[in-house]
């Protein structure tokens, strides 16, 4: 592991430990009332049955809690992870870049002859295994709390909803890293960041609540993001995971191209 | 002697507003370049340029032949570098801050400490927990502990106390005797005095003086007041390069330019009670720069 590397992680390391603490907390907690759902599965549904179907939709709810699968994505998946993905993302993405220069600790390691392009590179390796530690860390605290209180989940289906989950971070965080490069501004880059995830979240539900806009829903990255599918049928969604990749690589490589041509003054 | 630095019309605008315009010099190697200017003028724009942060306007700069925008990572490695006010992480130790940087110019770890003893730089406290002169200390260490030949110095000394100042200026004292180039950026006038060789006076953005200190205090006028035990003969101090500004009896008041060893023998043969030479320091100089108009004086003309 280079310098560049292992000071980046030891920078993200009490980011990362209080997010894994609150993702594995947080899933822990769920998933030792999960029993609660899965006995009164019938009761629950009762309950749910009350609010509009669209409400439901709108959240993620589209089948009964005592199903993993349902639970997972209701509680976690889609509520969760994103705002967890969103915390990481936008720290480390900013960070390296827009972050450094504002504080003049960037020409201290671009003075020597790391080269720009290796000094980012190291940056997103770490945003890398930033969002790797955080989504095993949401999956490995609802697997271990189920196996606790006699629930055990289907470990093979939610380790690929983590790897789904990991897919989506790493393109947040990438997302993020370009608008960084290209603004220089640490403000700049993390609001329009959380304004588009949070518009995106808005288009999600809205195109589950009214069939009529339910082309918005393509435009959020939300709707390639449905861990119920996975958990349930243990089908990896190659295509979304394909999509979040695609997203990631791209703007991590535009990053370092726009990176590496543009002046750094703040 | 080789050119280690080489700027030629290097201009750098931020949109519409100024950085630097068409500053032209070289440094030789084994020189220690001063480059004076007030806040503004285009010093650290200058060296954002030489370390390949900012891409030219216009011309070009480079660092031993390696164009400093295209090649920065080649030329950096022989090059250490100090901005004035390091971004240094307040959660790191002084330590740690140099082994990080040290590693990435292929230092050893510990390579730092010779020097932070020397400074008396405790180590082993928390960057957010040091004072701003300690901190600027650990700028000093990062600039002199490796072995590059290219020290490129942005106000280093600036909140040094004056003991560090003194043992700064002898670190650079000990690089150009090891052969090392340095260019130091300062306003800080009686440290570039005392450090430089050559002197390069930035104003608005444009180079307008290149000169050795020895020329640059050289050229301007001293004043020489003279008390004699008697009164002068007729033309004894009708020499080149001296102005008799007035003579009272034995009270004589001249003002001499350049070479001033004509006037110091002529004065040995006299019989003197009492001699005055007031020399124009830097900093004299350097605000007659400033008040000049920008063109049309030979002061003010670049070089």
């Amino acid at each position: 592991m280079n310098a560049a590397l292992r000071l980046e992680m030891r920078r993200s390391r009490t980011l990362l430990l209080w997010l894994a603490v609150i993702a594995l907390g947080y899933g822990a907690m769920l998933a030792v009332f999960y029993p609660v759902f899965r006995d009164n599965s019938k009761l629950v549904d009762q309950y749910l049955s009350l609010f509009p179907k669209e409400f439901l939709a709108a959240f993620g709810m589209e089948g009964s809690l005592s199903d993993p699968g349902v639970f997972f994505s209701s509680y976690i998946g889609g509520m969760l992870w994103p705002i967890v993905a969103a915390i990481a993302g936008i720290s480390m993405a900013t960070r390296p870049t827009a972050s450094d220069l504002e504080r003049g600790f960037l020409e201290l390691p671009l003075s020597t002859p790391l080269s720009r392009v290796r000094y980012l590179a190291s940056a997103v390796a770490g945003q890398v295994t930033g969002m790797a530690i955080l989504a095993a860390a949401t999956v490995a605290g609802v697997l271990l709390a189920g196996w606790l209180v006699g629930a055990p989940f289907d470990a093979g289906g939610f380790a690929l909803a983590g790897i789904v989950a990991w897919a989506f971070g790493c393109a947040v965080a990438a997302v993020t890293t370009l608008v960084a490069v290209v603004t220089l501004s640490r403000g700049l880059a993390a609001g329009a960041t959380a304004g588009a995830l949070l518009a995106m979240y808005l288009m999600n539900a809205l195109a589950r609540i009214q069939p009529d806009l339910a082309w918005l829903g393509d435009l959020s990255a939300f709707r390639y993001y449905q861990a119920t599918p996975i958990i349930d049928h243990g089908r990896f969604p190659w295509g979304d995971f394909s999509i979040f990749g695609l997203v990631a690589v791209a703007a991590w490589t535009a990053s370092l191209w726009a990176f590496r041509r543009r002046d750094l003054s703040a | 002697m080789t050119n280690v630095i080489e700027a030629e019309g290097l201009t750098k605008w931020y949109g519409r507003r100024r950085g630097i315009v068409e500053v032209d010099f070289v440094v030789a190697e084994g020189e220690v370049f001063g480059f004076l200017g007030p806040n503004g003028a285009g010093k650290t724009t200058t060296i954002r340029l030489l370390l390949g942060f900012l891409r030219p306007s216009a011309g070009r700069a480079a660092i031993f032949g390696l164009d400093c925008w295209t090649a920065a990572p080649a030329a950096h490695t022989r090059v250490a570098y100090v901005g004035s006010e390091p971004g240094y992480l307040g959660e790191l130790t002084a330590g740690e801050q140099l082994d990080y940087l040290g590693t990435l110019r292929g230092l050893p770890r510990g390579a730092w400490r010779p020097l932070a003893e020397r400074l008396d730089l405790d180590p082993n406290v928390h960057i957010r927990k040091l004072s701003r002169g300690n901190r600027q200390k650990i700028g000093v260490v990062q600039a002199f502990m490796g072995h590059e030949t290219l020290l490129l110095m942005d106000e280093p000394s600036s909140g040094l106390d004056p003991l560090m100042q003194r043992e700064f200026l002898a670190l650079v004292a000990e690089a150009r005797a090891a052969g090392r180039t340095v260019f130091l950026s300062s306003h800080n006038l009686p440290e570039v005095e005392r450090a430089c060789d050559r002197v390069g006076i930035i104003r608005e953005g444009r180079l307008v003086d290149i000169s050795t200190v020895g020329e640059l205090l050289g050229s301007h006028w001293r004043s020489v007041n003279l008390a004699l035990e008697t009164p002068p003969a007729a033309g004894t101090f009708e020499l080149p390069n001296v102005e008799i500004v007035a003579v009272t009896g034995r009270e004589v008041h001249l003002m001499v330019r350049g070479d001033i060893n004509p006037l110091l023998d002529r004065i040995a043969s006299l019989s003197v009670r009492d001699v005055a030479i007031t020399t124009p320091d830097i900093e004299d100089i350097f605000l007659r720069f400033y008040h000049a108009p920008e063109t049309g004086t030979p002061e003010a003309g670049a070089r």
